[in-house]
């Protein structure tokens, strides 16, 4: 340049037009061929391993990219992306990221030979919208028609990805089983799956063929004392927030007395304050009391005597999802309005049984049949902690899917059936524009082809072949009066070859796919429209000073 | 323009493809090659240096691994599995190793041929499915009455330990020990919690020979006023207390403030009163003995003696509770709320001992015990710690068997076996699988080939000789005899193992092989803060072969 503008004062760097989308689009791909390796049934894990040395080993996007420490900024929306489709829908993470750059790459291409960005986002909202509506409209299928193979079929396709790939019909009967376990009708009649109730135990040792689902909602903790029964039939549970020890004053309290033998009287109240409580809770009834606090010894031994299983220190966590399944009132304090303290057996909460259990030689307390929802437990074994892990990150995705599919009852062919599906489609959408915005919607047609490329790649496939194939299905003169048929022709990546994904059982929910459309293009969009970067450093002053 | 793109930060190492899954292979057969030496009869010790200065002398396969601070997080993982073991059977920690080592290697030609690691898992598991099925059908169940074969089982699977020398005795203590804590559930079931039952002491002095299982619990206590109290009692009553016998001031703060002086005699004397009166309530019950897991004050001490009553206290917790099962008496709380069931009246005998110059409680002859403590007696510290490790490691076979009574035979015929098996099945595999899968069948003539190897026979011959044998389906039994390295039918030689341990070494080995395969990229240093004071070099196996390996640039400084 021949002259220098004076430029605004800021202490840093600032880039601005073409080079910070250049950047901006760089670093989101690098973040995207970060996880690219682990899609599909042919993918393969991560190691990742922080400072003190820890491992986690893992194939779930998400979790790769969160425990990146992602340092670009526009890097970092793509990584909130695997995070929020992973709240939203549990399973995608991977998918998520590719699409978004992929679409990142190709907007960054058409902005180069001097389209404007906006143009380019207008014509992804507009492929974007024309997406979800064909998958909802053309491409999803009810479940109804399909029963109950279908949901094992859906968990299959989320764990064939995993670790536990090769047990995947092992494990999907047993996500399918524990989701439906936990069905659910509200008030309103709306059937709800709360996923939240099933619980994941994982136990070092044996195999992961012995892991299993357990009725009743598990524990990881013994009783409070060997002297209580292992078991209560028909269990009616407190579920309390504080200490049932000797009662002591809030700090800084101090008790003056001038009579000695009042010191006694103290120590004596104090002891019989918690004996009280204690009466109040067998007297409403309760014969199994659980405290996210301590019950010291002098207690116990009145929970022995009444024959009533006391857990001391259940986290919290597991006491909510304990008070939620068994109705039972989370209390914190006794105390009424008037000042008394009372205890009433409306507060209780009913399971059928609770019993104390030896699972791999721990000892863990199983509620079964609680009253609200019913709570099961998944017990996992394998050979190590991190594989455990693991294996957790899977079933939650895996649960997540299953859910995702009851909830939402509509299914999509997966393989990358309808990544070509809508490619097609929206290709001759796009013949169809008059506007500029048809370059746009093209590339975002292009763009999805990503995914069954990815696919073929990680299986060590002709990728070029097999895409090609792929599409050929999909022309216009193959989608003929049987258009059903045909949109579910997938890749089936052992073989390499293409085949139909529906009668394969290789299938989503298509709430699924939508999201991944939606998350995927907004990020896209956001990325996109960055047209100037200012990266502040901290007032050296200031910090010198310190 | 172009300035490079940060996308992670540059404490970040990464490394992906290829290299990866050699540096893994190459890490986690170091660490195989570690322990390798210390499988069979024959086996070596190794002596650790830990970093505290102390020794550990042992050839426990979790013991050496659990000393070592490996840093390449391969490495690590395939430490985790020795433990694992350790914990679900208690039993064959080298194997495990072993086999998993062995098992990644052979994945590593594959590779090189650039298989696709998934499906070497895929064959891998099939492999795990199909060897669990063979040992199916050759194991033979065992009655675990009969104390005879009991006795050979459990010395047969210690015979690799350092304490075969002394015969019998550690599979005996191992098996009385067992059989006084093992609850009936039902339905043939019995279980058997060595943790919380069974306590070892070992008390330095004496022969190995003078160890034996005690009918009731002992421990490192005397009697709180030696002289007054009473060193022996037979029959004695027993009252079991966890609170303190000392005046018990309040949770709260308080404070007394005294104008008059006869208060201040007021207030001793109701400490006093207080402790008498617990001491009454006690001697309502006419105990011969009270131990307590708190403090006992001089003051309940003399009530106590003047009723003729011995003391013990600072208990632990799991040692009260040992007592309370063996002498059938309920820990109480608060001494007014003592009621006559609480008093344990199951002992034969108390008495206390004094070994060395220590004194040590006994309270033992009980009726029906339900724990137990074991006795060990040797000539120093360092051995006794390599007997009890070995005990321990009896006590878990026994439990197995108590668990499950299934035998399968020793010496690496097992193995043999499950390979021969697997590889007349590979040839009727279709596709790619077929050759992982024969690898794996291979892989497991790591142990019966390691077994030769450490008893210094021609591994060559021997092992071309045993899978001869083992060619045709009649000569299952056929293994090595660890110390002479002969061929011999296990089923003579009385060298068996446990249903559990084999199939559990099995299954740990398959999948951590299969999760070490699956593993194509390794992120380093996420969230480098520089930890302060970073100890010494880790002590991190060596990794010859390769130049170029990157097994060392991935470790985090």
């Amino acid at each position: 340049m021949d002259f220098t503008v004076p430029v605004p004062n800021v202490l840093g760097e600032r880039l601005s037009g073409q080079d910070v989308r250049d950047q901006n689009v760089m670093a989101c791909q690098a973040v995207a061929n970060i996880v690219k390796s682990s899609l599909g049934p042919a993918g393969l894990d991560k190691m990742l391993i922080d400072d003190i040395g820890d491992v986690t080993i893992t194939n779930d996007g998400a979790t790769v990219l969160k425990m990146l420490d992602v340092e670009h900024p526009a890097a970092k929306i793509l990584v909130g992306l695997s995070q929020l489709q992973d709240r939203e829908v549990g399973d995608g993470t991977t998918s998520v990221v590719i699409v978004a750059g992929e679409l990142l790459k190709r907007a960054n291409d058409l902005v180069k030979s001097r389209m404007h960005p906006t143009l380019v986002i207008s014509g992804f909202r507009l492929a974007m919208r024309e997406a979800c509506r064909f998958i909802k409209e053309k491409l999803a299928i009810e479940i109804d028609k399909l029963g109950r193979e279908c949901l094992i079929n859906c968990a299959k396709t989320s764990i064939a990805s995993k670790m536990i790939g090769s047990e995947s019909d092992f494990f999907a009967k047993l996500v399918t089983e524990a989701v439906l376990a936990v069905k659910t009708m509200s008030a309103e009649g709306v059937v709800r799956y709360p996923i939240k109730s099933i619980n994941i135990l994982k136990f070092h040792g044996e195999s992961v063929k012995d892991s299993y689902l357990l009725d009743g909602y598990a524990l990881n903790i013994g009783r409070s004392a060997q002297g209580m029964p292992t078991r209560v039939a028909p269990a009616r549970i407190a579920c309390l927030h504080f200490n049932l020890q000797r009662t002591k004053m809030q700090m800084g309290i101090q008790v003056s007395v001038t009579d000695p033998r009042a010191l006694k009287k103290i120590c004596q109240r104090e002891a019989d304050i918690t004996k009280e409580r204690i009466g109040k809770l067998l007297e409403a009834g309760a014969n199994v009391v659980l405290t996210s606090k301590g019950i010291d010894d002098m207690s116990l031994k009145y929970f022995v005597e009444a024959g009533v299983i006391a857990l001391r220190r259940v986290p919290k966590d597991d006491l909510r999802h304990v008070s939620k399944a068994t109705a039972a009132t989370m209390v914190s304090t006794f105390a009424n309005m008037e000042g008394e303290e009372t205890f009433d057996s409306s507060f209780l909460g009913y399971a059928d049984e609770v019993v104390e259990t030896s699972i791999a030689g721990c000892d863990v307390v199983l509620l079964k049949g609680t009253k609200n929802t019913n709570a099961v437990s998944l017990i996992l074994r394998g050979a190590n902690d991190f594989m455990l892990e693991e294996m957790e990150r899977s079933l939650r995705d895996a649960l997540h899917t299953v859910k995702s599919t009851l909830e939402s009852n509509l299914v999509v062919a997966g393989g990358g059936a309808v990544e070509a599906a809508l490619s097609m489609h929206l290709e001759r959408l796009a013949t169809s524009l008059e506007s500029r915005e048809q370059l746009a919607v093209a590339e975002f047609a292009e763009s999805l082809m990503i995914i069954p490329k990815v696919l073929a790649v990680n299986a060590a496939k002709d990728a070029t072949d097999l895409v090609s194939a792929l599409r050929s299905c999909y022309h216009p003169t193959q989608v003929g009066a049987d258009e059903q048929h045909l949109s579910s022709m997938g890749l089936d990546l052992s073989r390499g070859v293409v085949r139909n994904s529906f009668e394969a059982g290789v299938i989503e929910p298509a709430i699924n796919k939508v999201k991944i459309m939606q998350f995927a293009t907004e990020a896209a969009i956001t990325i996109l429209r960055i047209d100037d970067m200012i990266k502040l450093v901290g007032d050296r002053q200031e910090y010198e000073e310190e | 323009m172009h300035a490079p793109v940060l996308v992670l930060k540059d404490s970040l190492k990464r490394e992906s493809g290829a290299k990866v899954h050699r540096a893994n292979i190459q890490a986690s057969k170091a660490v195989a090659d570690i322990i390798r030496t210390t499988l069979g009869p024959r086996s070596m010790l190794k002596m650790l240096l830990d970093a505290a200065g102390g020794i550990v002398v042992t050839n426990d396969g979790n013991a050496i691994l659990r000393e070592l601070d490996l840093a390449h997080p391969a490495a690590k993982s395939m430490i985790e599995l020795s433990r694992t073991q350790d914990e679900e059977v208690g039993d064959g920690t080298t194997s495990v190793i072993i086999l998993a080592g062995e098992l990644l290697h052979v994945a590593e030609a594959f590779i090189d041929k650039h298989y696709h690691p998934t499906v070497i898992c895929r064959a891998y598991t099939k492999a795990l499915e199909d060897s669990i099925a063979v040992l199916d059908k050759i194991a033979i169940p065992i009655d675990v009455n009969n104390r005879a074969s009991m006795l050979g089982l459990v010395k047969s699977c210690i015979g690799t330990k350092f304490t075969s020398q002394f015969g019998n005795l550690i599979a005996d203590l191992a098996i009385d020990a067992t059989t006084t804590v093992g609850v009936d559930l039902g339905q043939g079931l019995r279980e058997v919690d060595i943790k919380k039952y069974i306590k070892v002491e070992k008390i330095p002095g004496g022969q190995l020979e003078d160890s034996r299982v005690l009918r009731g619990v002992m421990f490192n206590k005397d009697v709180v006023a030696p002289g007054k109290m009473r060193r022996r009692i037979l029959n004695p009553r027993i009252i079991l207390l966890d609170c303190p016998l000392e005046y018990k001031k309040g949770e709260n703060q308080t404070n007394a403030e005294l104008v008059r002086e006869e208060d201040w005699a007021i207030l001793l004397k109701m400490e006093e009163e207080y402790i008498e009166n617990i001491c009454v309530q006690i001697l309502k019950f006419k105990p011969d003995l009270v131990i307590t897991e708190k403090g006992l004050s001089d003051l309940a001490c003399h009530y106590l003696s003047k009723a003729g009553v011995s003391a013990i206290r600072r208990l632990r917790k799991t040692d009260n509770n040992r007592i309370a099962r063996a002498c059938g008496a309920v820990v109480v709380n608060r001494p007014d709320e003592l009621q006559e069931s609480d008093v344990g009246t199951g002992a034969g005998l108390f008495e206390v001992k004094k070994i060395g110059d220590e004194f040590f409680t006994f309270i033992v002859d009980c009726k029906d015990p339900k724990a137990c403590s074991v006795l060990l007696r040797g000539a120093s510290k360092d051995l006794l710690n390599e007997v009890e490790r070995n005990l321990q490691d009896a006590m878990s076979v026994a439990r197995n068997i108590l668990k499950n009574p299934k035998l399968l035979p020793g010496g690496g015929a097992t193995e043999l076996t499950v390979s021969a098996s697997l590889k007349q099945k590979s040839s009727s595999i279709e596709g790619v699988e077929k050759w992982p899968y024969e690898a794996a069948a291979v892989a497991f003539e790591a142990i019966p080939r390691t077994l030769a190897q450490n008893c210094g026979v021609n591994v060559i011959r021997t092992m071309t000789a045993l899978q001869g044998k083992h060619a045709s389906e009649e000569n299952a039994w056929v293994g090595i005899d660890g110390n002479t390295g002969a061929i011999v039918d296990m089923r003579e030689q009385q060298i068996w193992d446990s249903f559990n341990v084999k199939a559990q070494t099995f299954k740990t080995a398959i999948e951590a092989a299969c999760m070490i395969l699956r593993i194509d990229d390794i992120v380093s240093g996420i969230k480098k803060k520089q930890a302060p004071g970073a100890g010494p070099a880790p002590s991190k196996p060596k990794i010859e072969e390769e130049g170029d390996a990157d097994g060392e640039q991935i470790l985090p400084d």
